[in-house]
């Protein structure tokens, strides 16, 4: 795994935002946009730069779900929780993932090849039930092609 | 009309003319987030590359969505001489060789078409517009969904594009205001409050600078029309904020996208670059010495920020938590000034008033409702998509005739109309217009749009289980009425269903009911509308839970199945294990 990057880095990575103008979720994005996640270190660099709180950026940050706080698995697969895969058997396929991958919902393998969450609604509710990975919709699953996926991935290197 | 936008719509159209008299072969390829999730970014790439290889001569490009997501990729294909086209569905990667080879045989594919869409029908492919899907739905705001390139913005200035702007430019403030009320137009985003009321106190405020949001993060499940729009005429929805922003004296506006929404957000990035390259964004509007800056804005996973304060919050760079009111977004709002939330929708609607007039655009609906209304329909259907109809349609036609009907062979057991704050209705009430009124009168609402369906192999209280726990997961934490009791209703369900009810429950969900009415915004007031609502009309379905401890879709693992269950019942050590 890539060494987590310094403050001096993420400084200039953020160098562009400007305080008082809308700034802390563009700052985080561009981050999470660069390095998968959001360092520690960026917390500190991009309260600096908005001449704010460490504490109001990290309040920022836990509060919404698509932040993330270390780093991404090779394959990150989200599961739709909606209304749609969840009348079409969307709970059977979040069980049979969770068994193939021996790990619950945000967690990781021990091998950070895999990562499970939760997906919300993205309007592809024509595929349900789905889960996507890496942002690709794979849909129309049963349990078995759900497992289907996950071992395929997992052979594919 | 201003002479430079009249420059840019003469030159938008003679391109347009040129493109469609080029004697080549047009193919359009659907290219949206339905569509790719069903490999239309394959099947465009076949085709542009049998374009290159000269396999086939024809122009290949990309448009928005027809609707027909079920049956995505969609693709049309105009003849060289420009008389005669079809639309296709269903183009998969693995099939759309077949659509290659009856392109380069000059032939129609009668397998894959879903009708004709200019020109005559033929002896094997009807018109488009007399297909099931297409019947009595009104395209205006997609008028232009399937037919233009989203990602251009020449196509649309070539099809009345900132027409509506153009007239709004010599209009004042007032005489905006007052056409937007004409019309009746209300706010798409669930409430349904007169945006030209809300246009008119952004207008009279008294303190600047002034702010314009769009409030996109469509965050209700099963809700995509917003999407459908965004990914698909992108301009619609900034000459809306355009117009709203000469009618209210509004100088800088933003576009909130949901994360979820990553195409959406690139199109509209683009289309905003575009506005200011031809300058009808920035400053001195094409001359007019009028400004107005537009942002987009990414969220980043949050459905409080659907509420206009917590919005508000969320591109402060605070927790999207939603504030308390008064005072109102119109009096203190983004930073503290005027500021004024509209639904994409509202927005989008804005150019076709002021391009054709507040009648013409009233009259196409009989409901006290005016307008279209975009929906789409998912859950226990044949077809999910997004159709856009005069206002008022039952839900019955929603399912029947657009959605092609149950999926299933089970009968029909209810329905959502719109989100998880919306509530649950029994079979019984599909024939309810799909109208403000009789969701109020419901203590429910009607929601943005997304209609849910399902059969009896749903379960109520798994529903309720799946809303409920959406609430809590997404309730700010402001109020203990409201992140407390969705967690004490999740609790109490997930005991239910694990065979622990209790006689109490009832009266429980019925304490939560009044209880958290009294939460600040109405995420925490509406969360127990599922409950509050199936509570009335699958009572038997709550006491079977409790007391019989019988689950009649056999949905909760805990219960024994009963008459709709597939699954069979467990062994009798089993279940008096459990
Ligand atoms: C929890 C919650 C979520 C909401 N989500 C949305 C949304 O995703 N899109 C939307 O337009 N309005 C949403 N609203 C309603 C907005 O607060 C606001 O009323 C609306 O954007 C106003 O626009 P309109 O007048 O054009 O309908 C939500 C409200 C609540 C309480
Ligand atoms: S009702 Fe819920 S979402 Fe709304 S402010 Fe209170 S805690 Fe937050
Ligand atoms: S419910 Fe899963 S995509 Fe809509």
């Amino acid at each position: 795994m890539a060494a987590e990057p310094g403050l001096q880095e993420l400084r200039e990575l953020v160098a562009e935002f400007q305080p008082g103008r809308g700034h802390v979720l563009p700052a985080l994005h561009k981050v999470q946009r660069t390095y998968g996640w959001v360092p520690r270190a960026a917390i500190e660099a991009i309260a600096r730069q908005l001449n704010t709180t460490p504490a109001l950026i990290y309040g920022a940050v836990t509060f919404y779900s698509d932040f993330r706080t270390h780093p991404p698995a090779k394959f990150e697969v989200a599961w739709c929780c909606g209304p749609a895969c969840r009348l079409r058997g969307g709970e059977a396929i979040r069980e049979a993932i969770q068994e193939e991958l021996g790990i619950g919902l945000d967690e990781q393998t021990p091998d950070h090849r895999f990562g499970l969450h939760v997906g919300q609604c993205n309007g592809t509710c024509h595929e349900a039930p789905q889960i996507w990975v890496n942002g690709r919709v794979r849909g129309n699953l049963t349990p078995e092609s759900a497992r289907d996926i996950i071992r395929s991935l997992r052979d594919g290197e | 009309m201003n002479a430079r936008l009249q420059k840019l719509i003469a030159d938008a159209k003679a391109a347009w003319q040129a493109e469609q008299s080029s004697g080549r072969i047009r193919v359009r390829v659907t290219l949206d987030t339905s569509s790719i999730a069903r490999g239309a970014e394959e099947t465009l790439a076949r085709l542009q590359e049998a374009a290159a290889s000269r396999k086939i001569d024809a122009d290949v490009g990309i448009t928005g969505s027809w609707g027909f997501c079920w049956l995505e990729p969609c693709v049309s294909v105009r003849s060289a001489a420009g008389t005669h086209a079809v639309l296709y569905g269903n183009v998969t990667p693995d099939r759309v060789n077949e659509l290659v080879e009856a392109i380069a045989a000059g032939r129609d594919l009668p397998s894959l078409a879903l009708g004709v869409i200019e020109g005559n029908a033929t002896a094997e492919i009807p018109l488009l517009e007399d297909h099931p899907f297409m019947k009595g739905q009104v395209r205006r705001l997609m008028a232009n969904l399937g037919r233009i390139d989203p990602e251009n913005i020449d196509h649309y200035l070539a099809h009345g594009g900132y027409e509506g702007f153009g007239k709004a430019l010599e209009m004042d403030a007032e005489a905006i205001v007052k056409e937007v009320l004409d019309s009746g137009l209300g706010g798409r985003g669930g409430g349904g409050f007169p945006t030209g009321r809300k246009w008119d106190f952004l207008r009279n405020a008294t303190s600047s600078p002034r702010y314009l949001i769009c409030n996109a993060d469509e965050g209700d499940p099963g809700a995509w029309v917003n999407r459908i729009l965004m990914e698909g005429d992108p301009h619609l929805i900034i000459e809306g904020m355009l117009i709203a922003a000469l009618a209210s004296h509004a100088d800088e506006g933003y576009i909130y996208i949901r994360y979820e929404y990553p195409l959406a957000f690139e199109r509209m990035k683009k289309a905003v670059a575009q506005a200011y390259e031809k300058g009808l964004l920035g400053k001195d509007i094409l001359g007019t010495g009028k400004n107005f800056e537009l942002i987009v804005f990414l969220g980043a996973g949050s459905y409080v920020c659907g509420e206009e304060t917590g919005l508000i919050n969320s591109i402060d760079g605070y927790r999207g938590m939603p504030r308390i009111k008064p005072p109102f977004p119109a009096q203190a709002g983004l930073w503290n000034r005027p500021t004024n939330v509209n639904n994409v929708e509202s927005y989008a609607n804005a150019p076709l008033i002021l391009r054709n007039g507040a009648q013409w655009w009233s009259s196409v609906s009989d409901a006290k409702e005016k307008g279209t209304k975009m929906f789409t329909f998912s859950g226990h259907v044949k077809q999910a998509g997004c159709i856009e109809i005069p206002f008022g349609p039952k839900v019955r036609t929603l399912l029947e005739q657009y959605g092609g009907g149950l999926s299933g062979d089970l009968p029909l057991k209810g329905f959502q109309p719109g989100g998880p704050l919306s509530g649950i209705l029994p079979a019984s009430d599909i024939d309810l217009p799909l109208t403000l009124d009789p969701y109020r009168e419901r203590g429910m609402f009607l929601g943005s749009g997304g209609v849910v369906f399902f059969d009896q192999s749903a379960c109520i209280l798994d529903l309720c289980l799946f809303f409920l726990g959406f609430c809590e997961d997404e309730s700010c934490g402001r109020c203990t009425t409201c992140h407390g009791g969705t967690q004490r209703a999740v609790e109490i369900l997930r005991r239910i269903a694990a065979g622990g009810g209790r006689d109490a429950d009832l009266e429980n969900f019925e304490n939560l009911i009044g209880t958290l009415v009294w939460s600040n915004c109405l995420h925490g007031q509406f969360a127990m509308t599922s409950i509050k609502t199936s509570l009335k009309t699958f009572r038997d379905e709550y006491i079977e839970h409790i007391v019989d401890k019988v689950c009649r879709a056999g949905v909760c693992k805990g219960l024994m199945p009963g008459r709709w269950a597939r699954r069979a019942a467990p062994q009798p050590a089993a279940a008096a294990a459990s």
